[in-house]
Protein backbone atom coordinates (compact mmCIF):
# COMPACT_ATOMS: atom_id res chain seq x y z
CA UNK A 1 0.00 0.00 0.00
CA UNK A 2 1.15 3.60 -0.54
CA UNK A 3 1.51 4.48 3.13
CA UNK A 4 2.51 2.10 5.92
CA UNK A 5 3.77 1.92 9.50
CA UNK A 6 4.85 -1.03 11.65
CA UNK A 7 3.97 -0.88 15.35
CA UNK A 8 4.59 -3.19 18.28
CA UNK A 9 2.07 -3.19 21.12
CA UNK A 10 2.88 -5.61 23.93
CA UNK A 11 3.81 -8.93 22.27
CA UNK A 12 2.09 -8.21 18.93
CA UNK A 13 3.53 -6.48 15.87
CA UNK A 14 1.22 -4.87 13.31
CA UNK A 15 1.92 -3.54 9.85
CA UNK A 16 -0.75 -1.00 8.96
CA UNK A 17 -1.05 -0.01 5.32
CA UNK A 18 -3.28 2.75 4.03
CA UNK A 19 -4.28 4.21 0.69
CA UNK A 20 -4.19 7.63 2.38
CA UNK A 21 -1.39 9.42 4.24
CA UNK A 22 -3.48 10.90 7.06
CA UNK A 23 -4.20 7.80 9.21
CA UNK A 24 -0.55 6.69 9.05
CA UNK A 25 0.69 10.19 9.95
CA UNK A 26 -1.65 10.28 12.95
CA UNK A 27 -0.50 6.84 14.10
CA UNK A 28 3.13 7.95 13.69
CA UNK A 29 2.56 10.92 15.95
CA UNK A 30 0.57 9.12 18.65
CA UNK A 31 2.79 6.00 18.71
CA UNK A 32 6.05 8.04 18.53
CA UNK A 33 7.29 6.72 21.89
CA UNK A 34 6.66 3.04 21.00
CA UNK A 35 9.50 0.83 19.69
CA UNK A 36 10.63 1.59 16.15
CA UNK A 37 9.74 -1.57 14.23
CA UNK A 38 10.44 -0.38 10.71
CA UNK A 39 11.22 -3.39 8.54
CA UNK A 40 10.22 -5.96 11.20
CA UNK A 41 8.15 -9.00 10.31
CA UNK A 42 4.67 -8.33 11.63
CA UNK A 43 2.26 -10.77 13.28
CA UNK A 44 -0.65 -9.07 11.54
CA UNK A 45 -1.35 -6.84 8.59
CA UNK A 46 -4.11 -4.20 8.66
CA UNK A 47 -5.22 -2.55 5.44
CA UNK A 48 -7.23 0.64 5.13
CA UNK A 49 -8.40 0.64 1.56
CA UNK A 50 -10.99 2.55 -0.46
CA UNK A 51 -14.41 0.89 -0.69
CA UNK A 52 -14.12 1.50 -4.46
CA UNK A 53 -11.57 3.12 -6.75
CA UNK A 54 -13.42 6.44 -6.82
CA UNK A 55 -13.78 6.48 -3.03
CA UNK A 56 -10.06 7.08 -2.69
CA UNK A 57 -10.64 10.70 -3.72
CA UNK A 58 -14.37 11.48 -3.71
CA UNK A 59 -15.87 11.43 -0.18
CA UNK A 60 -13.07 9.03 0.83
CA UNK A 61 -14.52 5.91 2.40
CA UNK A 62 -12.37 3.36 4.28
CA UNK A 63 -12.88 -0.39 4.27
CA UNK A 64 -10.96 -2.06 7.12
CA UNK A 65 -9.41 -5.42 6.33
CA UNK A 66 -6.17 -7.35 6.77
CA UNK A 67 -5.13 -10.90 7.62
CA UNK A 68 -8.50 -11.22 9.32
CA UNK A 69 -11.49 -9.21 8.20
CA UNK A 70 -15.23 -8.97 8.50
CA UNK A 71 -16.99 -9.10 5.16
CA UNK A 72 -19.83 -6.86 6.32
CA UNK A 73 -17.75 -4.25 8.21
CA UNK A 74 -19.32 -0.82 7.73
CA UNK A 75 -17.13 1.61 5.77
CA UNK A 76 -15.79 4.64 7.67
CA UNK A 77 -15.03 8.19 6.61
CA UNK A 78 -11.40 9.24 6.15
CA UNK A 79 -11.88 11.75 8.98
CA UNK A 80 -12.15 8.70 11.26
CA UNK A 81 -9.06 7.04 9.75
CA UNK A 82 -7.25 6.78 13.09
CA UNK A 83 -10.22 4.96 14.58
CA UNK A 84 -10.31 2.66 11.54
CA UNK A 85 -6.64 1.76 12.11
CA UNK A 86 -7.24 1.07 15.81
CA UNK A 87 -10.31 -1.03 15.01
CA UNK A 88 -8.29 -2.90 12.41
CA UNK A 89 -5.60 -3.78 14.99
CA UNK A 90 -8.23 -4.86 17.52
CA UNK A 91 -9.88 -7.01 14.87
CA UNK A 92 -6.62 -8.83 14.11
CA UNK A 93 -6.06 -9.52 17.81
CA UNK A 94 -9.64 -10.61 18.44
CA UNK A 95 -9.76 -12.98 15.47
CA UNK A 96 -6.15 -14.09 15.13
CA UNK A 97 -4.20 -14.05 18.39
CA UNK A 98 -3.48 -17.50 19.83
CA UNK A 99 -0.50 -17.07 22.15
CA UNK A 100 -2.58 -15.91 25.11
CA UNK A 101 -6.16 -16.11 26.29
CA UNK A 102 -7.65 -12.74 25.33
CA UNK A 103 -9.92 -11.09 27.85
CA UNK A 104 -11.90 -8.04 26.79
CA UNK A 105 -10.74 -6.10 29.83
CA UNK A 106 -8.60 -3.19 30.95
CA UNK A 107 -5.74 -3.72 33.37
CA UNK A 108 -3.36 -1.76 35.60
CA UNK A 109 -0.47 -2.90 37.79
CA UNK A 110 0.91 -1.94 41.17
CA UNK A 111 3.74 -3.66 43.08
CA UNK A 112 3.90 -6.42 40.48
CA UNK A 113 0.24 -7.36 40.89
CA UNK A 114 -2.53 -6.68 38.41
CA UNK A 115 -6.06 -5.28 38.67
CA UNK A 116 -8.26 -6.52 35.81
CA UNK A 117 -11.50 -4.70 34.92
CA UNK A 118 -14.00 -6.15 32.48
CA UNK A 119 -17.31 -4.88 31.16
CA UNK A 120 -19.25 -3.88 28.11
CA UNK A 121 -18.44 -0.80 26.08
CA UNK A 122 -19.54 2.18 28.21
CA UNK A 123 -18.92 0.42 31.53
CA UNK A 124 -16.09 2.83 32.32
CA UNK A 125 -13.27 0.27 32.24
CA UNK A 126 -11.13 2.29 29.78
CA UNK A 127 -11.64 5.58 31.61
CA UNK A 128 -10.88 3.97 34.95
CA UNK A 129 -7.67 2.37 33.65
CA UNK A 130 -6.62 5.68 32.09
CA UNK A 131 -7.23 7.61 35.34
CA UNK A 132 -5.55 4.96 37.53
CA UNK A 133 -2.58 5.11 35.15
CA UNK A 134 -2.13 8.75 36.20
CA UNK A 135 -2.40 7.98 39.92
CA UNK A 136 0.38 5.63 40.83
CA UNK A 137 -0.65 2.58 38.83
CA UNK A 138 1.03 1.35 35.66
CA UNK A 139 -1.45 1.31 32.77
CA UNK A 140 -1.35 -2.09 31.00
CA UNK A 141 -4.24 -1.88 28.55
CA UNK A 142 -7.77 -0.62 28.02
CA UNK A 143 -9.10 -3.23 25.58
CA UNK A 144 -7.38 -6.62 25.90
CA UNK A 145 -5.77 -8.26 28.92
CA UNK A 146 -3.60 -11.18 27.77
CA UNK A 147 -3.73 -14.17 30.13
CA UNK A 148 -0.61 -16.35 29.86
CA UNK A 149 -1.94 -19.90 29.97
CA UNK A 150 1.26 -21.38 31.46
CA UNK A 151 2.07 -18.93 34.24
CA UNK A 152 -1.37 -17.41 34.89
CA UNK A 153 0.15 -13.91 34.53
CA UNK A 154 -1.59 -11.00 32.81
CA UNK A 155 0.51 -9.39 30.07
CA UNK A 156 0.09 -5.81 28.85
CA UNK A 157 -1.38 -4.66 25.55
CA UNK A 158 -1.03 -0.89 26.04
CA UNK A 159 -2.41 0.52 22.81
CA UNK A 160 -3.84 4.04 22.72
CA UNK A 161 -6.72 4.42 25.16
CA UNK A 162 -10.01 4.88 23.32
CA UNK A 163 -12.19 7.37 25.22
CA UNK A 164 -15.80 8.08 24.40
CA UNK A 165 -18.16 11.00 24.92
CA UNK A 166 -18.13 12.31 28.53
CA UNK A 167 -14.90 10.47 29.39
CA UNK A 168 -12.98 12.62 26.89
CA UNK A 169 -13.13 15.82 28.97
CA UNK A 170 -12.49 14.01 32.26
CA UNK A 171 -9.32 12.35 30.96
CA UNK A 172 -8.10 15.37 28.94
CA UNK A 173 -8.20 17.43 32.15
CA UNK A 174 -6.19 14.74 33.95
CA UNK A 175 -3.45 14.18 31.34
CA UNK A 176 -3.26 17.40 29.30
CA UNK A 177 -4.06 17.95 25.66
CA UNK A 178 -0.54 17.08 24.43
CA UNK A 179 -1.22 13.37 25.06
CA UNK A 180 -4.58 13.40 23.28
CA UNK A 181 -5.25 12.51 19.65
CA UNK A 182 -7.64 14.36 17.35
CA UNK A 183 -11.32 14.51 18.33
CA UNK A 184 -13.21 12.07 16.12
CA UNK A 185 -16.73 13.48 16.22
CA UNK A 186 -19.95 11.53 15.59
CA UNK A 187 -18.52 8.06 14.96
CA UNK A 188 -20.81 5.03 15.22
CA UNK A 189 -19.93 4.95 18.95
CA UNK A 190 -20.30 8.70 19.49
CA UNK A 191 -17.37 11.10 19.91
CA UNK A 192 -14.02 9.33 20.34
CA UNK A 193 -10.61 10.66 21.30
CA UNK A 194 -7.47 8.60 21.87
CA UNK A 195 -5.02 9.09 24.73
CA UNK A 196 -1.32 8.20 24.64
CA UNK A 197 -0.37 6.09 27.70
CA UNK A 198 2.40 7.34 29.99
CA UNK A 199 6.00 6.56 29.14
CA UNK A 200 6.31 3.86 31.83
CA UNK A 201 3.37 1.94 30.33
CA UNK A 202 5.17 1.82 26.98
CA UNK A 203 8.66 1.19 28.36
CA UNK A 204 7.43 -1.78 30.44
CA UNK A 205 4.96 -3.23 27.92
CA UNK A 206 6.79 -6.57 27.91
CA UNK A 207 6.38 -6.98 31.65
CA UNK A 208 3.36 -8.82 33.08
CA UNK A 209 2.16 -9.52 36.60
CA UNK A 210 -0.05 -11.93 38.50
CA UNK A 211 -3.74 -10.98 38.68
CA UNK A 212 -4.76 -9.95 42.21
CA UNK A 213 -8.25 -8.45 41.80
CA UNK A 214 -11.01 -8.62 39.18
CA UNK A 215 -13.63 -5.86 39.01
CA UNK A 216 -16.80 -5.55 36.95
CA UNK A 217 -17.21 -1.76 36.81
CA UNK A 218 -20.47 -0.05 35.85
CA UNK A 219 -20.52 3.70 35.35
CA UNK A 220 -23.57 5.88 35.93
CA UNK A 221 -25.13 4.31 39.03
CA UNK A 222 -25.07 5.03 42.76
CA UNK A 223 -21.96 3.70 44.45
CA UNK A 224 -22.32 0.01 45.34
CA UNK A 225 -20.10 -3.04 45.74
CA UNK A 226 -21.49 -6.54 45.15
CA UNK A 227 -19.94 -10.00 45.34
CA UNK A 228 -20.09 -12.06 42.13
CA UNK A 229 -20.43 -15.86 42.14
CA UNK A 230 -17.66 -17.88 40.51
CA UNK A 231 -20.03 -19.39 37.96
CA UNK A 232 -21.13 -15.95 36.82
CA UNK A 233 -17.52 -14.78 36.70
CA UNK A 234 -16.54 -17.73 34.52
CA UNK A 235 -19.48 -17.16 32.19
CA UNK A 236 -18.82 -13.42 31.85
CA UNK A 237 -15.11 -13.99 31.19
CA UNK A 238 -15.77 -16.58 28.48
CA UNK A 239 -18.21 -14.12 26.91
CA UNK A 240 -15.49 -11.46 27.18
CA UNK A 241 -12.93 -13.65 25.40
CA UNK A 242 -12.75 -13.90 21.62
CA UNK A 243 -10.39 -16.90 21.57
CA UNK A 244 -11.49 -19.05 24.53
CA UNK A 245 -13.10 -21.67 22.29
CA UNK A 246 -10.24 -21.69 19.78
CA UNK A 247 -7.60 -22.32 22.46
CA UNK A 248 -9.29 -25.45 23.83
CA UNK A 249 -8.37 -27.14 27.10
CA UNK A 250 -5.39 -24.91 28.02
CA UNK A 251 -7.84 -21.98 28.05
CA UNK A 252 -10.28 -23.94 30.23
CA UNK A 253 -7.51 -24.75 32.69
CA UNK A 254 -6.12 -21.21 32.76
CA UNK A 255 -9.50 -19.53 33.10
CA UNK A 256 -10.77 -21.83 35.85
CA UNK A 257 -7.53 -21.21 37.74
CA UNK A 258 -8.02 -17.46 37.30
CA UNK A 259 -11.62 -17.64 38.56
CA UNK A 260 -10.73 -19.82 41.53
CA UNK A 261 -7.74 -17.70 42.64
CA UNK A 262 -8.61 -14.07 41.92
CA UNK A 263 -11.07 -12.25 44.23
CA UNK A 264 -13.80 -10.40 42.33
CA UNK A 265 -16.41 -7.70 42.91
CA UNK A 266 -18.91 -5.76 40.81
CA UNK A 267 -18.74 -2.02 41.44
CA UNK A 268 -21.22 0.71 40.47
CA UNK A 269 -20.03 4.29 40.53
CA UNK A 270 -21.39 7.74 39.67
CA UNK A 271 -18.02 9.40 38.85
CA UNK A 272 -14.35 8.70 38.24
CA UNK A 273 -13.34 10.02 41.67
CA UNK A 274 -15.84 7.71 43.39
CA UNK A 275 -14.55 4.77 41.37
CA UNK A 276 -10.92 5.44 42.25
CA UNK A 277 -11.74 5.63 45.96
CA UNK A 278 -13.62 2.29 45.69
CA UNK A 279 -10.76 0.67 43.79
CA UNK A 280 -8.20 1.81 46.36
CA UNK A 281 -10.34 0.47 49.21
CA UNK A 282 -11.01 -2.90 47.54
CA UNK A 283 -7.35 -3.27 46.57
CA UNK A 284 -6.40 -2.67 50.21
CA UNK A 285 -8.95 -5.23 51.46
CA UNK A 286 -8.75 -8.00 48.87
CA UNK A 287 -5.61 -7.90 46.75
CA UNK B 1 -26.73 -56.70 32.28
CA UNK B 2 -29.44 -57.79 34.72
CA UNK B 3 -30.68 -54.31 35.66
CA UNK B 4 -31.65 -53.15 32.18
CA UNK B 5 -34.99 -54.92 31.71
CA UNK B 6 -35.15 -53.90 28.06
CA UNK B 7 -35.36 -50.19 29.03
CA UNK B 8 -33.28 -47.55 27.27
CA UNK B 9 -29.72 -47.85 28.48
CA UNK B 10 -26.94 -45.29 28.55
CA UNK B 11 -23.20 -45.46 28.95
CA UNK B 12 -20.09 -43.31 28.91
CA UNK B 13 -17.20 -44.23 26.69
CA UNK B 14 -13.56 -43.42 27.44
CA UNK B 15 -13.73 -40.92 24.58
CA UNK B 16 -16.55 -39.07 26.36
CA UNK B 17 -14.14 -38.03 29.15
CA UNK B 18 -14.41 -34.54 30.58
CA UNK B 19 -12.15 -32.33 32.69
CA UNK B 20 -14.05 -31.13 35.73
CA UNK B 21 -13.76 -27.95 37.77
CA UNK B 22 -15.98 -27.24 40.77
CA UNK B 23 -16.73 -23.54 41.22
CA UNK B 24 -18.67 -22.36 44.24
CA UNK B 25 -22.15 -22.66 42.74
CA UNK B 26 -21.74 -25.04 39.80
CA UNK B 27 -19.55 -27.57 38.03
CA UNK B 28 -17.71 -26.92 34.77
CA UNK B 29 -17.10 -29.79 32.37
CA UNK B 30 -14.60 -29.45 29.55
CA UNK B 31 -15.46 -32.08 26.92
CA UNK B 32 -12.21 -33.11 25.21
CA UNK B 33 -13.85 -34.57 22.13
CA UNK B 34 -15.96 -31.54 21.18
CA UNK B 35 -13.91 -28.80 22.84
CA UNK B 36 -17.11 -27.55 24.45
CA UNK B 37 -17.38 -26.28 28.02
CA UNK B 38 -20.59 -27.18 29.86
CA UNK B 39 -21.85 -25.57 33.07
CA UNK B 40 -23.93 -28.02 35.10
CA UNK B 41 -25.50 -28.32 38.53
CA UNK B 42 -26.85 -31.27 40.54
CA UNK B 43 -27.83 -33.93 39.73
CA UNK B 44 -25.75 -33.96 36.52
CA UNK B 45 -22.30 -34.30 38.16
CA UNK B 46 -23.65 -37.05 40.44
CA UNK B 47 -25.13 -38.94 37.47
CA UNK B 48 -21.92 -38.72 35.46
CA UNK B 49 -19.84 -39.84 38.43
CA UNK B 50 -21.97 -42.99 38.68
CA UNK B 51 -21.32 -43.85 35.04
CA UNK B 52 -17.54 -43.70 35.34
CA UNK B 53 -17.20 -47.49 35.01
CA UNK B 54 -18.47 -47.36 31.42
CA UNK B 55 -21.13 -50.04 32.01
CA UNK B 56 -24.61 -49.56 30.48
CA UNK B 57 -27.21 -48.25 32.90
CA UNK B 58 -30.95 -47.53 32.65
CA UNK B 59 -32.74 -44.60 34.27
CA UNK B 60 -34.16 -47.01 36.83
CA UNK B 61 -30.72 -48.45 37.64
CA UNK B 62 -29.26 -44.93 37.91
CA UNK B 63 -32.08 -44.08 40.31
CA UNK B 64 -31.15 -47.06 42.46
CA UNK B 65 -27.49 -46.04 42.50
CA UNK B 66 -28.31 -42.43 43.44
CA UNK B 67 -30.86 -43.55 46.05
CA UNK B 68 -28.06 -45.14 48.07
CA UNK B 69 -26.74 -41.66 48.81
CA UNK B 70 -29.71 -39.32 48.36
CA UNK B 71 -33.38 -39.12 49.25
CA UNK B 72 -34.97 -38.83 45.81
CA UNK B 73 -38.68 -38.75 46.74
CA UNK B 74 -41.35 -40.70 44.82
CA UNK B 75 -39.68 -43.32 42.62
CA UNK B 76 -41.66 -42.78 39.40
CA UNK B 77 -41.08 -39.02 39.35
CA UNK B 78 -37.38 -39.41 40.14
CA UNK B 79 -36.86 -42.07 37.44
CA UNK B 80 -38.59 -39.88 34.85
CA UNK B 81 -36.45 -36.90 35.80
CA UNK B 82 -33.25 -38.94 35.69
CA UNK B 83 -34.27 -40.27 32.27
CA UNK B 84 -34.77 -36.72 31.02
CA UNK B 85 -31.32 -35.75 32.30
CA UNK B 86 -29.75 -38.78 30.59
CA UNK B 87 -31.47 -37.91 27.30
CA UNK B 88 -30.20 -34.32 27.62
CA UNK B 89 -26.67 -35.63 28.21
CA UNK B 90 -26.96 -37.77 25.08
CA UNK B 91 -27.99 -34.67 23.12
CA UNK B 92 -24.89 -32.85 24.44
CA UNK B 93 -22.63 -35.75 23.45
CA UNK B 94 -21.49 -36.43 27.03
CA UNK B 95 -23.30 -39.79 27.25
CA UNK B 96 -24.26 -42.22 24.51
CA UNK B 97 -27.03 -44.78 24.11
CA UNK B 98 -25.73 -48.19 25.19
Amino acid sequence: MRHAITLRIGPATFRIGSAWRQPIAELGRLYATYPDMDGAIADFTVRLQPTSLARRWVRPSIFITGDHGLADAAPMSLAHGLLAAEMGMNLQMALGWRRHLLLHASSVEKDGRVLVMTGESGSGKSTLAALLGERGWRFMGDEFALLDMDSGAILPFPRLVSLKNRAIDVVTQAVGVARMGPLLAATAKGDIRHMVPRGDAVARMGEGGMPALLLFPRFGHDAAVRPVGQGEIFMRLTQASTNYVALGEPAFTALTRFVANVPARAIDFPSGDDAIAMVDRLWEQLA
Amino acid sequence: MPDLDGATAYRRDETDAVATCVLDDLVLLYHHRSGQTHMVISPVPEILARMADGAPVSAQAMHDRLARDYNLGPVDDAVAEIGAHLDALVALGLVRPA
